[in-house]
């Protein structure tokens, strides 16, 4: 087509006429809107909406092309966009989400396939050797082969609970690799996550502490864990997220286990819990549940932590997390966090 | 003789595949655009684009013009400093309302030509004309620079301005459709009227060409290249004007032959106007390969 | 010039090319080319985004290009675009070549 008739639109979302026909629209292609969006393009011909994309951080997802209009290059035009306009925002290491047949296309446009569930999603990144690398980085100072297992921790912040798992897990095992999840969107940044669980821990030998990145738990492996809301997606998401454990992740360290703390609070972590039971052992990866460590009654939770917190309540804190991390908590550093928590009444 | 410019074929300046093509359909001209095609986090690439097509790829005889970016926008002033580098025949200014407006951008020319040692006015100029207060000033515009080859209408900015919309018959373009013919015709330079957008609407499309042309125009902007034969066709003169212009061609020849200063055919002079014409008639015709032999 | 930031430039259009650009401080100048006529240019497409970047005067940068059948000239164009958007320049490099 030469001068296309076909009009470039960025959708207000908060626009529910237009957010309504996006929604319409994506239900003819079998698709949902997510909760997360934060930026969608369209192409309309004249008033028809013929394709459309959007992005959720680094994710780009949600794309779509009308039956009516394949073939005419409008999945490039829409992935153009996004991409720039991810790009002009900073991120550069992008993902793609979407269905399995759809990967030859994307694949023309520069993606690489990272894992698949088959028939449900297939997770693209645009760089050829994105996992590749991370992986190089996580097993550079694995030295020689031991028998490793993993532990992987949100840990906002870090408590006593998370401290007794890593103890527990380090003490039946060789080598263990505990994983911080790194995407920013806890109360407690990642960097601080990161360090409290390090400043923890430096007792244990045996244990090697990973950034978690962009292929543990991130959101491009597993968003429902932002979304935090229950949705059917949850298990597709989980089974994705662990075929990169498994596939990847797991085979560079040698992990053959999985320590796993019980999760009697949020269901969205419980069916990421069970699909794990049900996935990681056909793999040959032993999955253990550990009960969680339990104070005056109640099992220790980082949510817990934070409602201490939100309340102002920072002496009873003090019983559920280690002194490394009370004593962060109470210097300035952590001012901000703390009045970002009690202005805030999300669950993360 | 001036150009024929029955057609300018607009071609968005950050599409590498139109700007390759853009010269294959045979339009008289082609105005790559850096203006209203372009989005705004785009404008850097497609100057590069541009530049760089200019620089390298052979359009033959098609006339090239570039639709810069207004010198009160932030990227006006490296739109010129770039194209006039990449030497198309015209850079065409857009939304001009006042003389100082081309006055400007002839002394922008002016200063690039000279500092790369470029012969000054090899850089033409065309400006579209697309408010009111730019209708009003339309002759002063048109006069005011050596440069200038011709004015346009943008009739979108135009109906906007005029709190009006477009219409099948173009009754809101009838004025200023007419003073800008007036002021080319004063001015010597040739009158470009504006796109018609509905590239499906092919009989809407035909009776605008009509309209314009019988109005006056030397040709229209198009976009889209399945238009292009179309106002090729309706601007070709019929048999009988070719018939006619050819004898008043050749009683020319016989008259400057004679070495006698009055042409006279059938008896009844021939002035100035009527050769201009004529030639006009043959070149259209010889554009449109018409046989006249 | 020295590359700081990432810059991207062009589309994933037919006839376009995308350069990605970053950073690759002593490295020297790494190309990892995509392209619909791999087989018949992509040494001609290399050798395009090299002779620029040497214009420009880069000599360490990582380059990923997405190319769909670009001419020479959209390349160079691209990696020019690329180039200024990631050293923020505004440098106009009209006068190179």
């Amino acid at each position: 087509m030469w001068y296309d008739n076909f009009r470039e639109q960025v959708i207000n979302l908060q626009s529910k006429t237009e957010r309504d026909q996006l929604e319409e629209f994506l239900k003819k292609q079998n698709l949902s809107l997510d909760r997360d969006i934060e930026y969608t393009v369209a192409l309309f011909d004249g008033d028809k909406l013929a394709a459309a994309g959007s992005f959720s951080g680094r994710v780009l997802k949600c794309i779509a092309v009308d039956e009516e209009y394949k073939n005419m290059g409008l999945s490039s035009k829409i992935v153009t966009h996004l991409v720039n306009e991810a790009y002009s925002r900073g991120r550069t290491h992008l993902f793609i989400y979407t269905k399995p047949e759809n990967k030859a296309i994307f694949s023309e446009l520069g993606f690489y396939s990272i894992a698949e569930v088959p028939a449900k999603v297939v997770l693209m990144e645009n760089r050829p050797d994105g996992i590749k690398k991370y992986l190089e980085e996580i097993a550079r100072d694995n030295g020689d082969k031991k028998d490793s297992a993993a532990v992987i921790v949100n840990c906002n912040p870090f408590t006593l609970g998370h401290r007794y798992l890593i103890e527990y897990a380090a003490s039946r095992c060789q080598r263990l690799h505990v994983f911080v999840l790194w995407e920013d969107k806890s109360s407690f940044p990642a960097e601080i996550r990161y360090r409290l669980v390090k400043e923890g821990i430096q007792h244990l030998t045996n244990v090697v502490l990973h950034k978690g990145k962009d292929y543990i738990i991130s959101d491009a492996t597993f968003p429902s864990y932002f979304i935090k809301e229950y949705q059917e997606l949850v298990e597709t998401h989980a089974r994705l997220d662990l075929e990169i454990f498994t596939r990847h992740i797991a085979p560079s360290l040698d992990i053959n286990r999985r320590f796993v703390g019980e999760e009697p609070y949020c269901k969205v972590t419980s069916a990421y819990n069970a699909i794990m039971q049900e996935i990681l052992p056909i793999q040959g990866i032993d999955v253990q549940v550990v009960p969680r460590m339990v104070n005056d009654g109640h099992p220790i939770s980082a949510s817990r932590v934070r409602e201490l917190i939100r309340e102002g309540k920072l002496n009873e804190v003090k019983e559920l997390v280690p002194e490394t991390t009370y004593k962060f908590l109470l210097s300035p550093e952590a001012e901000s966090i703390k009045k970002h928590i009690q202005s805030n009444s999300q669950r993360h | 003789m001036g150009r024929l410019r029955r057609t300018m074929l607009y071609v968005p300046g950050n599409h590498p595949g139109m700007i390759r093509d853009a010269h294959i359909y045979g339009s008289d001209s082609i105005m790559f655009d850096l203006e209203d095609s372009v989005s705004i986090k785009e404008k850097d690439a497609a100057r590069h684009l541009v530049y760089q097509s200019l620089k390298t790829l052979d359009y033959g005889n098609t006339e090239i013009i570039v639709r810069v970016n207004g010198l009160n926008t932030p990227y006006g002033k490296d739109d010129f400093e770039a194209m006039v580098r990449a030497i198309p025949d015209a850079i065409r200014l857009p939304k001009t309302e006042t003389p100082e407006d081309i006055e400007e951008a002839d002394e922008l020319i002016t200063r690039i030509e000279n500092q790369i040692g470029m012969e000054r006015g090899t850089i033409k100029l065309m400006a579209a004309i697309e408010s009111a207060l730019g209708v009003i000033n339309a002759y002063k515009i048109a006069t005011a620079s050596k440069r200038l080859i011709g004015i346009a209408i943008g009739a979108e900015d135009f109906v906007t301005d005029l709190k009006t919309t477009r219409s099948p018959e173009g009754i809101e373009l009838l004025t200023a459709r007419s003073q800008i013919l007036f002021a080319a015709r004063a001015a010597g330079i040739d009158a470009i009227d504006t796109v018609f957008s509905d590239v499906n609407d092919e009989e809407g499309f035909i009776r605008e060409v009509r309209q314009i042309k019988q109005m006056g125009y030397d040709g229209k902007s198009i976009i889209n290249p399945r238009q292009i034969d179309i106002v090729h066709k309706l601007f070709s003169p019929s048999e009988d004007e070719i018939r006619k212009s050819i004898r008043i061609i050749e009683a020319i020849k016989e008259a400057e032959e004679k070495g006698s200063g009055v042409i006279s055919l059938d008896g009844k002079m021939i002035d100035k106007p009527i050769v201009e014409r004529a030639r006009r008639v043959l070149e259209l015709a010889d554009a449109v390969k018409v046989s006249y032999c | 010039m020295k590359i700081h930031d990432v810059g991207i430039a062009g589309t994933l259009e037919s006839s376009d090319i995308i350069i990605h650009i970053e950073k690759n401080e002593g490295k020297g100048i790494e190309i990892e080319l995509k392209s619909t006529v791999e087989n018949q240019f992509g040494n001609q497409i290399r050798k395009v985004i090299k002779e620029t970047l040497q214009e420009l005067g880069v000599t360490d940068a990582i380059v990923r290009a997405n190319d769909k059948g670009a001419l020479d000239c959209t390349i160079r164009a691209r990696v020019l675009t690329a180039v200024n958007r990631s050293a923020h320049s505004n440098n106009l490099p009209w006068e190179v070549k």
